[in-house]
């Protein structure tokens, strides 16, 4: 279980805090969703979470213990990251990014073993993309591409994963892709899921869990059915919209 | 396939090291080349008192041995030094770390005679090198094209250093600073292999042992930092190595620049960008290709071009196709 205690962030030496006080729990096996327009300060609040900015002010814990203060390492057994958009200088194939979550557990003065190809190999199972085991990363499509961070992070074999924006740059059928095997993952391993996402329809039927927040404040936190209500849509996003109700999921429907 | 081009480029610098043993001034046959070999290190053929023999085991024996390590040592810097800055476009010679470690021999030859040369030639190597990382940083990433520039900037003023150096000692040490910025093995001596072997040892050895974290680090900082790495303490270690490698290297032959460029790219090209195994074979690849631009340098003409002058006639158009063909690639972030 994340834990996330009174979250404040500003950068150094500016005034304002882009993260104004964020608290908000994350369960095991379930998809929690962070949700919030353009600059709501969601990147930052990931970036915090994922260890990249350690400046912050406030307290995260995992199962009741303080992580603020860990090695890169021990963080990285605890948080996978699925970063957002990726472009790697050199071409590596398929298989050597994946095998690339297993840095946390190769010493420094040593290569991957037999049973970090193993993981690796897993892994790429696990997420159906086996058949692109030895294709240049660069060279297959941003679906696939995010599929083979998923593998990744698994590979790393931590028991959190953050996602930011996983569904950013993919058409509308690899977004659905993406998502329908984030949560089949969550659920399969008991992983905590935390992703970031901008629109209320996608979150509305993917998450557990939804978190709004906007200009660095959480607005609500709950099931997707009680956050995005119409009224709270209006607020956040300042458009006029109608709930519609479809096999028992919410669909958010902009008034025209 | 990939297992044969791999094991071609291993072995490579074994055939051109004895092909370079009998190309020269004075014909020695292959066959004796072989012989003298195996007359030093097995003691099997006794071959006599030749004079073939002085040639071989004093003067292109050890020139050859010498080439090839410290084409191993630039071109496994200059592989290192691509994986860490993400950039396929540098190497030690446009960061400026063979011109700061250059300036730190021609004090030392000039006025500083009582301290180590390579000591020297690894702290203005590493000055150089932090330099242009510093200067090209912006808001904690270094892009591309700033981190070049820099390097051209820092690389300028170091050589500006030694113009200063050159103009301010004696003339009798003039000559011999000259001579050896030109960048050439025809001083070549068994002395000066055992010094390189401190770049394989305190170099080339801790580069190989690291270097899958190459591949990681080659992701990017954020990226490498939530996947486990400390960026900071491991940048700093193969920056550390990778300069002492280039430093030993030019404290024994001078300036020889882009044989760090190529030779990864050449390796990449062939066998794909994998760490674990392009490390090595740039090692090997970097001796190949330097014993090979040596020997063209002493037997091409009847007096001997330096070598620098070899390896810049091949790098500087081999830098202009990568620019043309990598475009928006390669100039990108």
């Amino acid at each position: 279980m994340l834990e996330v205690k009174e979250l404040y962030f500003r950068h150094k030496g500016e005034k304002r805090d882009i993260l104004k006080g964020i608290s908000f729990t994350a369960e095991k096996g379930l998809i929690t969703t962070i949700l919030g327009p353009n600059g709501s300060g969601k990147t930052t609040l990931f970036k915090c979470i994922s260890g990249i900015w350690g400046n912050y002010k406030g307290e995260i814990k995992v199962n009741g213990i303080s992580i603020d203060k860990l090695s890169y390492k021990r963080r990285a057994k605890l948080f996978s990251v699925v970063p957002q958009d990726h472009e790697p200088a050199f071409p590596y194939s398929v298989f050597d990014v994946v095998l690339m979550g297993r840095a946390s557990y190769v010493g420094i003065f040593s290569s991957p073993g037999k049973k970090d190809y193993e993981k690796a190999e897993t892994a790429l199972e696990l997420v159906g993309i086996r058949h692109l085991k030895d294709f240049p990363y660069t060279k297959i499509s941003g679906g696939e591409r995010q599929l083979v961070l998923i593998a990744r992070a698994i590979a790393q074999e931590a028991p959190i994963m953050l996602l930011d924006e996983p569904t950013s740059h993919l058409d509308f059928k690899n977004q659905i892709n993406v998502l329908k095997k984030i949560k089949e993952i969550a659920s399969l391993k008991g992983l905590t899921v935390v992703m970031t996402l901008h629109d209320p329809n996608l979150a509305s039927l993917f998450s557990d869990k939804i978190v709004m927040i906007n200009s660095g404040n959480k607005i609500a936190e709950g099931s997707p059915k009680e956050v995005l209500t119409e009224e709270l849509i209006k607020r956040v996003y300042g458009i006029d919209v109608v709930r519609v109700s479809y096999n028992g999921k919410n669909i958010i429907y902009p008034n025209l | 396939m990939k297992g044969i081009k791999a094991l071609t480029i291993l072995i490579s610098p074994f055939i051109i090291g004895w092909i370079a043993l009998f190309l020269g001034a004075y014909g020695v046959s292959p066959l004796m080349v072989l012989k003298i070999l195996l007359n030093e290190t097995l003691h099997v053929f006794d071959v006599g008192d030749i004079p073939e023999k002085a040639i071989i085991v004093d003067i292109r024996l050890p020139r050859v041995l010498l080439a090839g390590i410290v084409g191993a040592c630039l071109s496994g810097a200059g592989v290192t030094l691509q994986g860490i800055f993400r950039n396929p476009l540098v190497d030690p010679f446009i960061l400026g770390i063979s011109a700061g470690a250059a300036f730190g021999c021609a004090i030392t030859i000039g006025f500083l005679s009582f301290l180590p040369i390579q000591f020297m030639a690894f702290i203005f190597g590493i000055t150089a090198v932090a330099l242009a990382y510093t200067v090209a940083r912006t808001q904690g990433e270094v892009s591309r094209l700033p981190l070049i520039l820099s390097g051209v900037i820092v690389s300028a003023f170091f050589t500006a250093l030694v113009s200063i150096v050159k103009f301010l000692v004696d003339p009798h040490k003039l000559q011999s600073i000259v001579y050896w910025l030109m960048g050439s093995f025809s001083l070549a001596d068994w002395k000066g292999v055992k010094v390189s072997l401190l770049g394989v040892v305190f170099g080339l050895i801790p580069i190989f042992l690291m270097r899958w974290r190459l591949n990681v680090m080659s992701l990017g900082e954020e990226e490498a930092k939530a996947l486990g790495v400390n960026v900071s303490r491991d940048r700093l270690l193969f920056i550390g190595f990778s300069t002492f490698a280039v430093a030993i290297a030019t404290s024994l032959c001078g300036i020889i620049g882009w044989v760090g460029l190529m030779v990864p790219h050449l390796v990449r090209m062939l066998i794909g960008p994998d760490h674990k195994t392009l490390v090595p074979l740039s090692f090997a690849g970097g001796a190949s290709f330097m014993i090979a631009a040596d020997t063209i340098s002493r037997t091409i003409t009847s007096f001997e071009i330096p070598v620098g002058i070899i390896t810049a006639l091949t790098g500087a158009p081999f830098f202009i196709y990568l620019m043309k063909r990598g475009g928006k690639e390669a100039w990108g972030k």
